[in-house]
């Protein structure tokens, strides 16, 4: 069987799983108490007007009915209308996807940056100052709230310093990704502070392995047996957590975001979640979903190129 | 460089223009851009109860009638002038020589169309607030007549709410949902760009009939929904303007010179429901208790951080008929042990339903909680979010719940009869039910006479203080901040931004 194989099959598990997605999403946000027509019309809202609004979305037919229809409209790749914004919910969520892929991205990129140099740092000098002063600091990073150290950096970079805008999302390429430094540094220092301590350890732990040890006896100099055997070897159990974390990673896109205001998906879920947009909610929850297990699809992809024994 | 040398170019014209004290006009323009907590929703007025909405195209859309700076005066917007018939059945309305946005003139046709369509359209959040209007119908192009059901003291000031906006018909029948996202507008600004969740972009609309009165090229409203990211941005120089400043930044932000702090009177009164099915709250001097044991001023001072004032009638103070000899009944908790003794209600327990997430109204429950303790009432916090928040108090399970409201128009019947003397939502879900004041109001809504009419709810506020349908606790101002350089930056009681008025200098 060749080892790449589980590529072909593997997409086949995903329809359950959204299966199960739709289900879920559907009802959890249905069972928090609140009425989307009362919160769209407020507390003025006369008991006539409450009814047109309910109606007007089908919010006044059985909850299984409500659930066929969306599965109907899924099937024809529709996702529904907003309550509160009276458009297409996929023309809504197409206008707000970049700057969540930024952020993601960019996280991930700025946070391996981070992590690669320092955890080798570590692990080389494994026991001393520098060693303990790295394993300090990313145990700090683990314990800062992001719209904390947002605001932080706001203040010092932005504010004082004048290196980068505020907040926001910019209109050119160029100015874009002058504003997505601050909210993917953001993200990058919490994610990286998991990453460091757990790229350390396996770099410790492969640092010691028979095959170190070969290399070492057959006098290859320690620089080429970190670069060549160490760090591939090692990074496998990090992509794997950082898939793991992917979820967390874009549900903290929710808190960034808004402390950042870029104007993205995570932004777009808390309104909707706030006015119990029924459509809106679940339609973003499924497209994280998705992307969770995408992304820890393609995780297993790296990780079985990288380690040529690992069998899926 | 660039900036700078701009700056002296500046400064040059600005020197040659005061030097030869000519007429020409300096290079004003210039794209203002304000910072508020949410993006819009639409653009199409009646699909819409949202401030977020309003208070944007309230420069996009014009009205027939419009409500001056002060808040408190009706004047002339696309209609030049109108008239009413001696039964009150009829007005008659001069359509102003006006131009939509694409060039196509205003005419007494469109004003019709959008009269008729907020009250008969699906889609319409508004169609109660117009079942007074039985025709609307085009005379000529520039004469609009409508005829209502019944006469009615406050039609006038209801053509002035943004949801009734003059709209173009053959716009909205050529794409109802385009004209949500592009409207055609009638306006002093008319939308360049939407992005949603991000901005809306507007610029001079050079077809306004008051164009030559605008000196913005445009305006950006940019939505930053963190207060603190909010004001670092207009400290920084990023937003030229910003509003919803929280209380508790205001005094910071007034010691930064290169900002101006805003308190424009609004018409936002907070105040304190009271169950009257409650068997204890049903006494009316178990009420006039709680009035007395409630330190009001305490909760200016520590939740509005002294922003606000002490209110003392459900008509704020900024709006029209307001009763400034109303009852205020001061800070007093033996008074109120001694009322509560007299009813019989010494060992009280209310359970406060507090929503959860407003800051504001959090820290306002902690203090009530304590002051009524002082008065020997035990109250229980109930933290819930606002959505369940409206559920339990349309059901009336609940005995106390704090709650607000801001005017969408000028003339108090919207409020009263909410407030007073309608029957479907039980009286802004106190049900209180006094059979007077329900007369009284039902009176005041067909009395043409202004003099008379205030006679009417200063009556009517005198008699609510008494039975305290509701507590009155504080008004407070719309609180905004602006850099500097920007002028003329304000905002009326009913909320809208007179932006035609604004300068970026």
């Amino acid at each position: 069987m060749h080892r790449f194989r589980f590529v072909l099959w593997r997409p086949l598990q995903l329809l359950p799983v959204l299966f199960g997605i739709s289900v879920i999403t559907f009802v959890l946000i249905r069972s928090i108490p609140g009425d989307p027509a009362r919160l769209l019309l407020g507390t003025r809202a006369t008991p006539t007007a409450l009814a047109k609004i309910r109606a007007q979305y089908g919010l006044d037919e059985p909850l299984w009915t409500q659930y066929l229809y969306f599965l109907q409209n899924l099937s024809q790749g529709e996702m529904g209308r907003s309550i509160v914004f009276k458009i297409g919910v996929l023309d809504l969520m197409a206008n707000r996807i970049l700057p969540t892929v930024l952020l993601v991205v960019g996280s991930v990129i700025l946070s391996l940056l981070i992590t690669v140099p320092l955890a080798s740092l570590a692990a080389r000098n494994r026991g001393r100052t520098v060693d303990h002063a790295i394993r300090l600091v990313s145990t700090a990073g683990l314990g800062l709230p992001a719209f904390w150290l947002g605001i932080m950096l706001i203040i010092l970079l932005s504010v004082n310093l004048g290196l980068f805008p505020v907040a926001g999302f910019g209109d050119t390429w160029l100015d874009r990704l002058h504003h997505m430094v601050l909210p993917c540094l953001t993200v990058a220092l919490a994610l990286s502070a998991v990453l460091t301590r757990n790229l350390r350890a396996s770099m410790i732990a492969e640092m010691a392995s028979d095959q170190a040890t070969a290399a070492r006896a057959r006098g290859l100099p320690e620089r080429v047996i970190f670069r060549r055997h160490v760090l591939p070897n090692s990074l496998v159990p990090t992509i794997n957590l950082l898939a793991v974390n992917i979820g967390w990673l874009i549900g903290g896109s929710v808190v960034v975001e808004t402390v950042f205001s870029l104007p993205g998906l995570g932004q777009l879920l808390v309104r909707g979640i706030f006015a119990r947009d029924y459509m809106v909610v679940q339609a973003i929850a499924m497209a994280f979903a998705v992307a969770t297990v995408l992304i820890n699809f393609l995780a297993d992809v790296l990780t079985v190129a990288i380690d040529p024994r690992i069998r899926l | 460089m660039r900036r700078r040398t701009i700056h002296a170019l500046a400064l040059v014209t600005l020197l040659a223009g005061s030097v030869l004290g000519s007429s020409l006009a300096l290079a004003e323009g210039g794209v203002l851009t304000i910072g508020r907590r949410e993006d819009g929703t639409t653009f199409d007025p009646i699909k819409t109860a949202q401030n977020v909405d309003f208070w944007v195209f309230m420069n996009v859309h014009d009205v027939l009638v419009r409500v001056d700076r002060t808040g408190k005066e009706l004047v002339p917007g696309l209609a030049e002038s109108w008239e009413m018939s001696p039964d009150g059945l009829t007005y008659t309305f001069k359509m102003r020589d006006a131009k939509f946005s694409d060039g196509s003139p205003i005419t007494a046709e469109d004003a019709a169309f959008s009269i008729l369509r907020i009250r008969d359209s699906e889609e319409s959040l508004w169609s109660d607030s117009y079942q007074v209007v039985k025709t609307a119908e085009a005379k000529d192009d520039r004469t609009l007549v409508v005829t209502l059901n019944a006469p009615s003291a406050p039609f006038l000031a209801s053509l002035a709410m943004p949801g009734v906006s003059v709209l173009s018909k053959a716009a909205i029948e050529a794409d109802e949902i385009d004209f949500g996202e592009m409207p055609v507008a009638s306006g002093a600004f008319k939308v360049k760009e939407w992005i949603r969740g991000d901005k809306v972009v507007l610029e001079r609309n050079p077809e306004f009939w008051e164009a030559d009165k605008v000196k913005l090229d445009g305006v950006e409203w940019i939505s930053v929904p963190d207060d603190n990211t909010r004001m670092l941005k207009v400290q920084a120089g990023e937003l030229d303007a910003a509003i919803f400043v929280p209380f508790s930044s205001v005094a910071e932000l007034e010691k930064n010179p290169d900002l101006t702090v805003h308190k424009d009177p609004s018409t936002r009164e907070d105040h304190l429901l009271l169950n009257h099915e409650h068997p204890a709250l049903a006494k009316k001097e178990v009420r006039q208790a709680l009035d007395f044991a409630i330190d009001k001023q305490a909760i200016v001072d520590t939740v509005t951080f002294g922003v606000g004032e002490v209110a003392n009638s459900y008509i704020p103070r900024g709006a029209l008929y307001h009763n400034e000899d109303n009852l205020q009944r001061p800070y007093d908790p033996e008074k109120a042990k001694q009322l509560l003794a007299e009813a019989g209600e010494s060992d009280l327990t209310l359970n406060y339903l507090v929503e959860a997430g407003a800051q504001t109204w959090e820290q306002t429950a902690v203090l009530i909680q304590e002051q009524l303790a002082k008065a020997g009432v035990t109250v229980n916090l109930q933290k819930v979010d606002p959505s369940t928040a409206w559920d339990i108090e349309v059901a009336g399970e609940y005995d106390l719940a704090e709650n607000y409201w801001t005017n969408d128009v000028i003339d108090p019947d919207q409020k009263t009869t909410f407030v007073l003397g309608h029957d479907t939502n039980m009286n802004y879900m106190t049900r209180y039910n006094n059979p007077k004041v329900k007369e009284l109001v039902d009176q005041a809504r067909v009395e043409m006479d202004p003099a008379k009419r205030e006679a009417l709810y200063k009556e009517i506020q005198v008699i609510a203080k008494d039975d305290v349908h509701w507590i009155d606790l504080y008004y407070s101002p719309f609180v905004n901040v602006s850099r500097k350089s920007i002028e003329n930056f304000y905002q009326n009681p009913l909320g809208r931004f007179f932006l035609e008025d604004t300068v970026k200098n």
